[in-house]
């Protein structure tokens, strides 16, 4: 039975360590059943305690060890790495944050702790990485780089891409994408990043891939209404949204919330996030908080028309979709091979950070030569669809 | 060649077509999150559909609202849509205040208001009512339209009966039911056309003569896709309270597809506190739902079909059922973006609605109105079956037989 260790900021109720590794305690449902993976956690590492911290009571019920470092944990107390895998969940918890606004989680340094332990060892395991790599490319960059460098795979990301969708369409592998559009709510840099990763996971299924990111510009109030996107991939967007606000919370109509000129009424402060790719390619996220409440995603494909759909964000407290996550972790801990690259997680922690650049100057295009990250979509759909 | 579902909305819809049909609404009441309200709401506003805010290709030109009560939203609309006058009487709604048949096609709602109950607990919303006006007015006009009749046909069996034979003596097209039948499934399957199955299972929840039908009609728009159709239900049994728990425990049906069903469930209310998502135990199942239902029913072809209502649990519908041969039991969840605080909109009245337009565009129902008169007698045998001390109650009158639709219907585009 594979052995993993979990390093996390917190672990309280309802923290993505909590509904992510108590998947592996008390299993999940998957594909119609309550699956229970053939793993245990043996291990635990939690940074911080708070008011509400569940990890003694876990180790105790489940019986495994919190030890007091990362190193203590991948080696479970004795002088050698004794894991099969590491799961590291780098979110909430009291962590300050920079000059960009970006929470400063500690994923790097709890990956740097694990990369430590692998070269001292002289064996390195999968290693999931929950949400993107960090809040800085080069931080990033440098994770993947050791996963080559030593040959561990690694998974990343949010439970975006993974999840049910409505409706349930993929992008056909090789389309010609004229343009996308994304529209998220919630703060930076916590939710636009799950929105751009969202896009992302679509978008890299065009012809020729993924081929990284030419310039960003992260536009504010009016500039960002008027912004180079498709109003009719807006419209379509929104069409598949379920939470209009407004009216539709007022008395029930639903809403055209474009065409009524409703959308700039709900929306204070609007935020265009726009990329443009190394193959011409240009996409928006519109993180447009006061008008909806969900994910939603729209592209112009040659030879299909517009394509939309919304990402489901299942309610709380089961969030069904971090089951769509687990189970892709659970893939690589017992395959040793990332399901999906985390070269998409690299490419979108590094254009929100320099999108955020651009918003502290002012605005401005960034010119981004050092996200010339390429990588292939996987072949295989990775999105809950069965 | 005919034309695709799509051509034929998109033609209706160019401005130079000759007949741009005219709809006349006949509801309860128009409060926020009626029926009524987001029925009508969707011909006068236009919804979210197929990547585009679709306007119907028709008119709603008539309103007739029985009831209103604090919260109407009546005026509001007739002001914001001119084209569309309120009526007095469901007569001069369908007449326009002449004295013939003015409009092409009728949306009946007979759902939500202040109606009386009866003493088996079943609230006399007034459709067979409203649909006898109708009639009135086809027959002296002499012509007929079609009516689409949100959910069951009546909560009185032999009125369901009476107003599906009247449809098909008088050749006009109705359709009725549920959104569960065609709303989003997660995942997106459809049940495999000539299966053979051996017992269904709806887990959802609400109460007795009110969702026990979306129970019975996710489950029949499912099962009637099954080898020979469906064949008709022979008779009912309704479980509650601790016989519930008595017949789960025996094994009356099998545990494993409401394991299944839970399975699919996005809002399994934890069994411990502190765990998100923790699979319950029978003894969780008992302490958390405080009045669970089943109705258990046999199929003339011998399908066993059980729709369990385990309020408290869960707030979804999760289909499940196993077929003869395979390995793996099928299962789904009818997803429902549900306005109680978890979406805005009650957006599985969008393909409730696109098929009766295509209905009143084509004069053809989409799916059988026979699965509605299925549901609507068993909804009325469960509420018996309880009735009368949770007796096994034959439904003769429910043994008939009818085809599934041979396309899906299910929100997919």
């Amino acid at each position: 039975m594979k052995r993993i260790a979990i390093v996390t900021t917190i672990y309280k109720y309802l923290s993505h360590a909590q509904h992510m590794a108590d998947r592996f305690l008390v299993g999940y449902p998957h594909e119609g059943r309550w699956h229970k993976p053939d793993m245990q956690i043996v291990s635990l590492y939690v940074d911080q305690k708070p008011a509400g911290d569940q990890s003694q009571s876990r180790a105790t019920e489940f019986g495994f060890k919190v030890y007091p470092t990362i190193a203590e944990t991948l080696r479970c107390g004795t002088d050698k790495l004794a894991v099969d895998a590491v799961i590291i969940i780098g979110e909430h918890g009291d962590y300050p944050k920079n000059e960009l606004g970006q929470v400063l989680y500690p994923r790097h340094e709890f990956f740097r702790q694990c990369v430590e332990v692998f070269d001292k060892d002289g064996r390195a395991v999968p290693v999931y990485n929950d949400k993107h790599l960090s809040y800085s490319f080069e931080k990033a960059k440098w994770m993947l780089d050791q996963g080559k460098r030593l040959k561990f795979p690694v998974l990343a990301g949010s439970s975006l891409p993974v999840t049910w969708r409505l409706p349930d369409i993929e992008i056909p592998l090789g389309s010609q994408i004229d343009e996308a559009l994304m529209v998220g709510v919630g703060g930076s840099d916590l939710m636009d990043y799950h929105a751009l990763e969202a896009m992302q996971c679509m978008i890299e299924r065009r012809k020729g891939g993924e081929t990284g990111v030419k310039s960003v510009q992260l536009l504010e109030g009016e500039a960002a209404w008027n912004a180079p996107y498709s109003k009719e991939l807006l419209i379509a967007a929104l069409s598949r949204s379920d939470t209009p606000k407004g009216f539709t919370e007022k008395d029930g109509r639903t809403q055209n919330l474009v065409a009524s000129g409703e959308l700039r009424k709900l929306v204070p402060q609007p935020a265009a996030y726009l990329i443009e790719h190394n193959d011409g390619l240009k996409t928006t996220l519109l993180m447009l908080n006061g008008a909806v409440q969900d994910y939603t995603f729209a592209a112009k494909v040659r030879g299909k028309g517009t394509m939309s759909t919304q990402f489901l964000l299942t309610p709380v407290p089961n969030v069904t979709y971090s089951a769509c996550l687990v189970s892709k972790i659970e893939e690589m801990i017992s395959t040793g091979r990332a399901p999906y690259p985390a070269a998409r997680t690299l490419i979108v922690s590094g254009m929100l950070e320099s999108c955020l650049q651009s918003k502290a100057k002012g605005n401005q295009t960034l010119a981004t030569p050092h996200l010339g990250v390429r990588y292939n979509a996987p072949t295989q759909s990775q999105h809950a669809r069965r | 060649m005919p034309l695709s579902r799509r051509e034929l909305l998109s033609a209706a819809a160019l401005p130079w077509a000759p007949n741009r049909p005219k709809i006349a609404a006949i509801i309860t009441e128009y409060r926020k999150h009626s029926h009524g309200q987001h029925i009508v709401d969707r011909f006068l506003e236009g919804y979210g559909w197929d990547g585009e805010h679709h306007h119907p290709a028709m008119d709603l030109v008539s309103l007739y609202v029985d009831q209103r009560p604090n919260g109407d939203l009546t005026p509001d609309r007739a002001g914001r849509f001119p084209g569309m006058k309120v009526y007095s009487t469901i007569a001069e709604a369908l007449t326009g205040g002449t004295s013939k048949l003015a409009v092409d096609g009728v949306m009946l709602v007979g759902e939500h208001g202040r109606y009386d109950r009866n003493e088996k607990g079943q609230t006399k919303y007034p459709r067979y009512e409203f649909f006898k006006e109708i009639v009135k007015v086809f027959n002296a006009s002499n012509r007929v339209v079609p009516i689409f009749n949100d959910k069951h046909l009546s909560w009185n069996w032999d009125w369901a009966k009476e107003m599906y034979d009247t449809s098909r003596r008088m050749k006009f097209p109705l359709m009725a039911g549920s959104s569960l039948p065609v709303t989003w499934r997660t995942p997106s399957l459809e049940f495999p056309t000539g299966a053979r199955v051996e017992e269904a299972m709806c887990v959802c929840y609400g109460g007795v003569d009110s969702y026990d039908f979306h129970g019975l009609e996710t489950i029949q728009g499912m099962v009637e896709r099954r080898k020979g159709g469906e064949s008709g239900v022979e008779w009912v049994q309704a479980y509650r309270g601790d016989e519930f728990w008595a017949a789960y425990k025996e094994k009356v049906w099998p545990t494993e597809l409401v394991e299944a069903a839970l399975c699919r469930s996005h809002t399994l209310v934890p069994a411990r506190e502190g765990f998100n998502n923790i699979f319950p135990t029978v003894d969780d199942m008992k302490r958390i739902v405080k009045n669970p239902v089943a109705y258990r029913y046999k199929h003339s072809d011998g399908l066993m079909s059980t729709m369990i209502l385990m309020s408290g649990l869960i707030r979804d519908f999760n289909f499940s059922a196993r077929l003869t041969g395979q390995r793996d039991l099928f299962s789904t969840q009818m997803y429902l973006p549900m306005p109680d605080g978890r979406t805005t909109l009650a957006n599985f009245f969008s393909p409730l609605v696109y098929n009766a337009e295509l209905m009143y565009l084509t004069g053809k129902e989409t799916y059988p109105l026979e699965r509605t008169l299925l549901t609507t007698g068993l909804t009325a045998a469960g509420v018996e079956s309880l009735h009368l001390g949770q007796k096994r109650f034959s439904t003769p009158h429910l043994n008939f037989r009818y085809q599934a639709a041979k396309e899906s219907t299910f929100w997919r585009s």
